[in-house]
This record gives structure tokens, sequence and C-alpha cells, in this order.
């Protein structure tokens, strides 16, 4: 009775555990897993990062002109980090930064449209395998 | 006249439950005489999905997914069992490091246990100062892994991140401090008079059911019960780091109470260990081929053995993930023990079960 007076009087003058969240920063452990950044100049365009993809948040369209497009949602990526372990850029076109995600908003055309996105991606791929095929049956 | 029975369902939702389950009690005055169960609420089709969707580099993260609390082992137990295939040997620096993440795993699952027995108990100022207590476990994980719940920290062939010095040094004062804390709750456990109207000589299990109806984990070691896969492998060096195992007698929920207490100081000090004794070395070794043949892998989770069965044909999709989860074994004693108890402690009696709905149904 006495040991839970006294110990709960001197929970008064305790710190608190809880942080007053908007006022005060919450602190982040150095290496917090954030978004994939990617950059489109070192990229070599090798789609292992696309194969390897657990939740298959990234997806490369193939336009006719030979080039590829790099497609990322950040709101399926569950920042595993398997991506830019299998880059063979190491460092460079794929990187773990400390960036939170946006919120998901209706004129975000990623978040809304996705599935379309995917779907025409690999779409995409499929035709402009037909069209290198076709010329040779010509000749 | 003849004697009434009184059917009172418990669940799916209801306010003593962390996760969805169903107990249907048959009670006679406030006896409980007959228990019906329903588990299969939460089913996601993970095992199907396995099989189907992912490749087995991927199915380590969607594996992870089947639990939070104990989400480092079953994506453990997958990738021991896709390195079996692989006929990989992992170095011991690695071994180490998953062995770390492996206990903090259970310290802070046994102090959310603990937390909820003593909710269920009505002791709701205990609940919210173990919870606030474990955030200190919590920011040592978030720390080592870059992750607070869903940790994706091991991966085939290794760990995803190493053990830096200021990590290191984080996971020390805050063992430390929690350490003192498990004493006090120690202490608050088994001497406070309220507390142990609720706890002892209730949801009794003897040794002899405990190993007739195979009760696992810390209630076959509250029971008296040597049971521990830890005891039984060598997957990993559990007796270089000094691990010993934890047994009571009595099989009522202080037994249980005090079997997790004594677990997490054990685990603390085989963390310390761990940290003190790391060997130099690579954190990943390069994973070639495609898994091939069948294996199964055994470990202790939190809550008891978890227990993997993988068959591969040399594919780079699996043909069978089996997964059995220890709250699923562990049922017909959950209902052995609640007949004959009074109903009005079947919530604490549940809660100390550490029953875990989404590995069960999954």
């Amino acid at each position: 009775m006495i040991k839970s007076f006294v110990e709960s009087f001197k929970n008064l003058f305790e710190k608190p555990v809880t942080v007053n969240y908007p006022s005060e920063e919450i602190k982040r452990p150095a290496k917090y897993r954030g978004l994939i950044v990617y950059d489109v100049d070192e990229c070599i365009f090798c789609d292992k990062c696309e194969k390897v993809c657990p939740p298959k948040a990234i997806v490369f369209h193939q336009n006719m002109d030979g080039t590829k497009k790099y497609h990322y949602n950040e709101y399926l990526c569950i920042f595993c980090g398997e991506c830019v372990r299998s880059c063979p850029k190491i460092d460079l076109a794929l990187t773990h930064s400390e960036i939170k995600p946006n919120i998901g908003t209706m004129d975000n055309e990623i978040f809304t449209q996705w599935r379309q996105l995917y779907k025409d991606a690999k779409q995409s791929r499929i035709d402009y395998k037909l069209s290198k095929k076709k010329p040779k049956k010509e000749d | 006249m003849a004697k009434k029975t009184i059917n009172i369902p418990l669940g799916s939702q209801h306010i003593s439950l962390l996760e969805p389950i169903r107990f249907n009690f048959t009670t006679e005055n406030e006896k409980i005489v007959d228990v019906d169960w329903d588990v299969g609420f939460v089913h996601r089709g993970i095992e199907r999905a396995c099989t189907t969707d992912f490749e087995y580099k991927q199915v380590g993260y969607v594996v992870a997914r089947v639990c939070g609390l104990c989400a480092i082992t079953h994506s453990l137990a997958y990738t021991m069992g896709i390195e079996q295939l692989l006929q990989l040997e992992i170095p011991k620096k690695i071994q180490y490091l998953r062995l770390l993440m492996l206990e903090l795993d259970r310290i802070h699952s046994h102090m959310l246990c603990l937390s909820h027995v003593s909710e269920n108990a009505g002791f709701e100022g205990m609940f919210m100062k173990i919870m606030a207590d474990r955030e200190l476990v919590m920011d040592i994980q978030e720390a080592i892994s870059g992750n607070r719940v869903q940790f994706d920290y091991v991966s085939i062939g290794g760990v995803n991140r190493d053990l830096e010095l200021e990590t290191e040094k984080l996971l020390k004062t805050n063992l430390s401090e929690l350490e003192k804390k498990i004493d006090d709750l120690m202490d608050k456990f088994t001497n406070n008079w309220s507390l142990s109207l609720k706890y002892k000589n209730i949801g009794v299990l003897t040794k002899e059911n405990a190993y007739i109806m195979n009760a696992l984990g810390p209630m076959a070691r509250a029971a008296g019960a040597k049971i521990d896969v830890r005891l039984e492998t060598n997957n990993f060096p559990y007796e270089e780091v000094g691990y010993e195992p934890i047994i009571e007698t009595s099989g009522d929920i202080h037994a249980r109470n005090l079997v997790r207490l004594k677990e997490i100081k054990n685990s603390i000090k085989m963390v310390r260990n761990i940290v003190d004794g790391l060997p130099q070395g690579e954190i990943e070794v390069k994973a070639k081929g495609k898994p091939n043949g069948e294996t199964f892998v055994r470990l202790e989770a939190p809550r008891g053995e978890i227990f993997y069965y993988l068959r591969a044909n040399g594919k780079n999709i699996l043909q069978r993930v089996r997964i059995k989860t220890p709250t699923f074994s562990q049922i017909p004693v959950m209902v052995d023990i609640f007949k004959g108890a009074n109903y009005a402690d079947a919530h604490a009696i549940l809660a100390s079960f550490d029953p875990c709905m989404s590995c069960t149904a999954k």
C-alpha cells in the first residue's frame, strides 16, 4: 500500500513517455527505410529490379522507338530494398533514400490508375516484340 | 429440476480479443462445461499465393507478412529451408545476426502477451506501462533493420544490414534499462495480491496433459514439460550464447507469466553475448541455382514450435509451402484448460495462451 503510494507520487514528476508529435520531431534512427530513388542517366535497363520486386511495384514501359520508361508505385512498395540489392549499378541507378512517401490523392495518376499502367506496360513489351518480328517475315 | 446449460459466445469480435477467434462456451452456472471454437476468420490464402504468384526469392517477403509479431521467425524459417535446398553453407556471422533478431523478437512478443494478460485481468495501468517499456526493444529492432514491425531483415544467403557501432550502443543502453524494468515487473507479477487472485491456480495445465495434448512453447514449459525446439535442434549456436531452458511446475497463468518474464531475461543475456562475441565476416553469401527436392524446418517462435515444409522441382516457383503455426497445434490444450474453469476467468486464461490468429488462419 505504502509502496504503491510512493510509486504513484514519484510517477507524477517523471518525464512522459510520449512525444508531442507535430511540435516535436520524432527521432528516427539512421538508415530509415524510405522511398526508392531512381536515376535515369545511370540505368542500363536490365529489368532486374522489376523481376525481383515482391509486390510488383516497379515496371518498365517499352516505347516503340526502343527506349524504356520507369514506373514506380510508392504506395505498393514494401521498402524491402531487394531491387537496390539486385541492381548491377551499385548505389547509382537505384538508391534507398530516407524520404517519406507522399499521401495518395485522387489526382495522382500512379495512385489511381496503377493497374491500367501495369497492364499497358506488360502489353507494350509484347507489341514491341511482335513489331520487331514482322519485318523479318516480309523479307 | 434438470440441470440447464447456457451457451455464451466469446468472439469473433470481443473487447478482450486482439484478433478474431470465436469460442462458444457451454456453461453450467459459472463453470465452463464444453467449448467450441472457430479460427478461420482471417484466412488470406498465403500458402496458395506462395506457390502460384511469387518466385522463390520473393516468397520470404510474402511469408513474413503472415504475422506481425513473429515476422522474423517466419521469414527466417523459410529462408533456412531454401538454403537447405540450395545446399548453401551460412557463415557464423550471419547466423549470429539472425539469432540476435530472433531473440529480440521473442522479447517484444512476450512483453505484448504480458501486457494483455494484465489488461484482461483488469489491470489497465500495467498494460500501458508494459507497452511503453516495449518501445525500448522496438527501437532497437528499428535501428538494426530499418523497419518497425515488418523487418524484412533476412534474405536468401544472408541478412540485409550489418550491425553498426551506434546501434550497438543503443542496444546496450536500452537493454540495461529494460532489465531493471523486467525485474520490477517480476516483483509485481509475483507479489501483487490482486493480480495473484486472477492468476494463481487458475487455468491449470498438468504435465501429463501437456505431453498428451501436444502443448508447445511457454505453455508447456510452465507445466513442467521440457519442450523446446532450441533444445532439440542445432540450427543456431544456442548453447554458445548462453541459452538455458526455463521450466516452471505449477502450470497456471502465474507460471506462464513467470516463464515469459524469465525467458525475456534469458533472451537479454543471449543478445548481450551475441553482440559481444559477434564474429567478423561477410553478411551475404551468393545464392546460385534453383531449389530442388523437399525439406522441413523447425524453429522456436515466441509462442512455440513453428514448422515449415517446402517442396520444389528445380523451377522458379515452388510446388508446396506448408506452414504449421504454434497456436493451431495448441487448440486441444486450450479446450482442455477451459473445461472446468469459471467463465469469469476465461478472458485472463485466453490472454495467457497468447493466441495469434493471423498466424493460424494465414
